[in-house]
């Protein structure tokens, strides 16, 4: 058995370096506030100090990785948002999809260092990165049931795990899910980054003439998703619905899109395809514009192809490139402009290059349609797209 | 619940290499445990383990084309062709098949190659090409290109769970349609680290068989390898079997609810601290297998165990655990007639999957 698309939004939380819940990055998104600095959390060697995007004044409990507890936060206002507490939750069949990158890697930096030198070091950091795997933490914090999914799609991971976790709630596999993305900062992908010579030593400039590349950045992103059946049970409203799914792989290249965008291509023909929305409905895309060159340059061509004159925007300038969390933040971020009817400016363009397929927004800019895409671009040639709107917006 | 069909194995582990020599070491009962050798504070430790050879791959790829792929991708790719070989689809249009590889640790000696080029040479030397392909999903990149498959691909690392938990979504991509068919595989590899906290976590490691009813005491022995399955909804044609039920998730209140009329594969690989659950869970009078001696303890043993039970299905009967003699459970210690086979792991406190198979 599956159900027809579309899939009920009823709750969102996001926590990043453009604030701590949903509402405050909002208010730094419309404002066009960002900052950017030199981590305060690690320190390195490399004589460029390249900037970052932290969550200030965050503090993980020590049993946890820092991922995981990013992951728990966003899912605890995602959760209060569609007015769920652990009493509701206990009587259903709750699943749990969680996008990451290094939330399930073993790879603790001292750990590795003390057993390099000869040492027997203190088992405990291996420990947590056991009990911390992204997606399981959240459902033994809520004594949830169902279903239990960490995807590791590289920088698509937030996206796709949204959309499977509709693709569950589709099949009856569960009656809610609690879909997202969670990453930590941490000197393992920040030196990785860097040698890949992809991040901007400057505040990042997605889709500029002048970009050079990405900053990296921190948080999570989750969504509540609903069984219509249950929503309207509960009698609660839906938020925004997931209109549809896309994803494909370029089969390309481990690090660099296609050139071509083929897998791109296709997983936004896919997305639109699945409530048989028209091209023409999309009222913004939310794209994935990390500020390097190639990406950049093959999304916004793609963009110019098949969705002309939409306007599109990249929030990394706000977020910095959270990785596994980027499609989930941007998810929440695209349902939250949908309902205000705004979309922000894409912080860090300034310049036109003629060599991409057009430009961002460059101010806040107000959208009458009731229909967006969000999209990532990842490692391994992934493509993933969902397409968010109101029920029946099609 | 949509069936699943079971159209081709890919398998390549401490056993050997291929479908036919996991079937001989099933008929056998007989693991070809090896050692691992790493350092550690006390002095070089000698560990037990299932090692994974790929040299097979060259069959399929050009040994030129594989000097840049790590062993993880390695023993990926060569379970990935042998299971279109052995469905009989390769070289076929692969434009509507899906790719989802489950690890429980991802390229482990990668990712510390990766550490290693930052401790010993300092940031500045940290090393691309280790970086990407320390990724997860590196293993399914490979897999993609190299075979020009441009369906979605999934990778999950959900430790103990990864495989039960990428085959609810691997089902879901069929169900939908969105795919004809998915390559569906588990990887995990082997390395100093990994050793090493065998060794830390574990205690002394004297043992050289898995004893996996034992639950009283710890027989774990690490392994690595790679299974694939290729699995299709339709069920036209020859297949091992079909996978009919996938449930997943955790436990919190109340008891299991599994089939009582098929044989009950565990996933028990030795390791002491899941005991005390496999003896709850499992009702009474069960009919019991393992075979986790045979590829040995990790967590993408799980695939292992559907190739397994998609053997056991095709032939009817199900293979003796190795070493039962004097195991704790009803373990079947002779060859037993059976068309329904339900593949239980547990993990953790509450987490489980049982998956149904049978003869379809």
């Amino acid at each position: 058995m599956t159900h027809p698309w579309p899939v009920a939004i009823t709750g969102l939380g996001c926590i990043c370096a453009a604030g701590t819940d949903l509402a405050r990055c909002m208010e730094s998104l419309y404002g066009g506030r960002r900052a950017p600095e030199a981590s305060t959390r690690f320190t390195s060697s490399h004589p460029t100090r390249f900037p970052v995007f932290e969550v200030p004044g965050f503090a993980e409990p020590p049993e946890l990785l820092r991922t995981s507890a990013l992951g728990l936060h966003a899912a605890r206002e995602a959760l209060a948002d569609a007015g769920l507490d652990l009493e509701t939750l206990r009587g259903l069949r709750v699943g749990v999809c969680v996008g990451t990158t290094v939330g399930s890697a073993m790879n603790n930096e001292p750990f590795c260092r003390d057993y390099r030198a000869g040492l027997d070091p203190d088992l405990e950091p291996i420990e947590r990165i056991m009990r911390s795997n992204p997606a399981a933490a959240i459902a033994r914090e809520f004594e949830l049931t169902g279903p239990c999914q960490t995807v590791v799609n590289a920088c698509a991971s937030g996206t796709d795990a949204v959309g499977l976790a509709a693709s569950w709630i589709r099949g009856g596999i569960c009656d809610l899910a609690i879909a997202g993305g969670a990453d930590e900062l941490g000197r393992i992908t920040y030196n990785g980054f860097i040698s890949l010579m992809i991040t901007d030593d400057s505040p990042c400039k997605p889709f500029d003439k002048n970009r050079k590349g990405l900053n990296l950045g921190e948080g999570a992103g989750m969504l509540v998703l609903e069984s219509e059946e249950l929503r309207s049970r509960r009698g609660v409203r839906a938020r925004s619905y997931l209109l549809g799914y896309g994803s494909a792989c370029d089969a390309h290249h481990l690090t660099a899109p296609k050139p071509d965008g083929e897998g791109l291509r296709y997983a936004i023909a896919e997305a639109l395809s699945c409530c048989g929305t028209p091209a023409e409905a999309v009222s913004f895309v939310n794209a994935h514009g990390t500020g390097t060159p190639d990406n950049d340059r093959v999304e916004s061509r793609v963009l110019a192809d098949l969705l002309p004159g939409v306007p599109f925007l990249s929030t990394k300038g706000y977020t910095g490139h959270t990785l596994g969390a980027a499609g989930a933040i941007e998810a929440v971020f695209t349902v939250a402009c949908l309902e205000r009817g705004m979309i922000p400016g894409s912080a860090g363009f300034s310049t036109a290059d003629p060599d991409l397929g057009g430009t961002p927004v460059q101010a806040c800019t107000g959208i009458s349609g009731t229909v967006a895409l969000s999209e990532s671009l990842a490692f391994g040639g992934n493509n993933s797209v969902i397409l968010l709107g109101k029920r029946g917006a099609a | 619940m949509m069936r699943i069909t079971v159209k081709g194995i890919g398998v390549t582990g401490g056993f050997g290499c291929g479908v036919a020599d996991l079937a001989l070491a099933l008929e056998g009962g007989v693991g070809r445990v090896t050692e691992l050798t790493v350092p550690s504070a006390g002095g070089e430790l000698r560990l037990p383990a299932f090692r994974a050879e790929t040299g097979r791959l060259e069959e399929f790829v050009p040994k030129r084309t594989l000097r840049r792929i790590d062993h993880y991708s390695k023993m990926g790719l060569l379970g990935a062709y042998l299971a279109l070989q052995d469905g009989g689809v390769l070289g076929s249009d692969l434009s509507r098949m899906g790719v989802v590889v489950a690890s429980g640790y991802g390229a482990t000696a990668t990712t510390f190659a990766f550490l290693d080029s930052i401790i010993g040479d300092g940031d500045i030397c940290a090393s691309p090409t280790h970086f990407a392909n320390s990724v997860h999903n590196s293993a399914a990149a490979n897999i993609s290109i190299m075979l020009g498959a441009k369906g979605p691909s999934l990778t999950v690392s959900q430790f103990d769970m990864s495989v039960p938990s990428a085959l609810v979504s691997a089902r879901q991509w069929l169900a939908e349609g969105r795919v004809d068919t998915v390559l569906f595989g588990a990887i995990d590899e082997l390395s100093d680290l990994i050793g090493y906290l065998q060794h830390r976590r574990r205690g002394p490691q004297q043992h050289r068989a898995i004893s996996p009813l034992a639950f009283e005491r710890e027989s774990s022995i690490i392994g690595e390898g790679a299974a694939f399955l290729l699995l299709t909804a339709k069920d036209s044609g020859p297949a091992y079997c079909t996978i009919d039920a996938v449930e997943t998730g955790s436990l919190y209140r109340g008891k299991l609810s599994l089939p009582h009329d098929a044989l009950m594969l565990l996933g028990a690989d030795g390791r002491k601290e899941l005991g005390d659950r496999y003896l709850d869970t499992v009702p009474g009078r069960s009919r019991v297998a393992c075979y986790a001696p045979i590829y040995g303890s990790m967590p993408a043993g799980a695939a292992f165990d559907l190739a397994a039970a998609a053997l056991v299905l095709q032939n009817g009967k199900a293979y003796p655990i190795p070493g039962a003699a004097g195991c704790g459970m009803d373990g079947i210690a002779v060859p037993l007639e059976t068309e329904r086979v339900c593949s239980l792991r547990l993990a953790g406190s509450h987490e489980y999957a049982s998956l149904t198979m049978s003869r379809g």
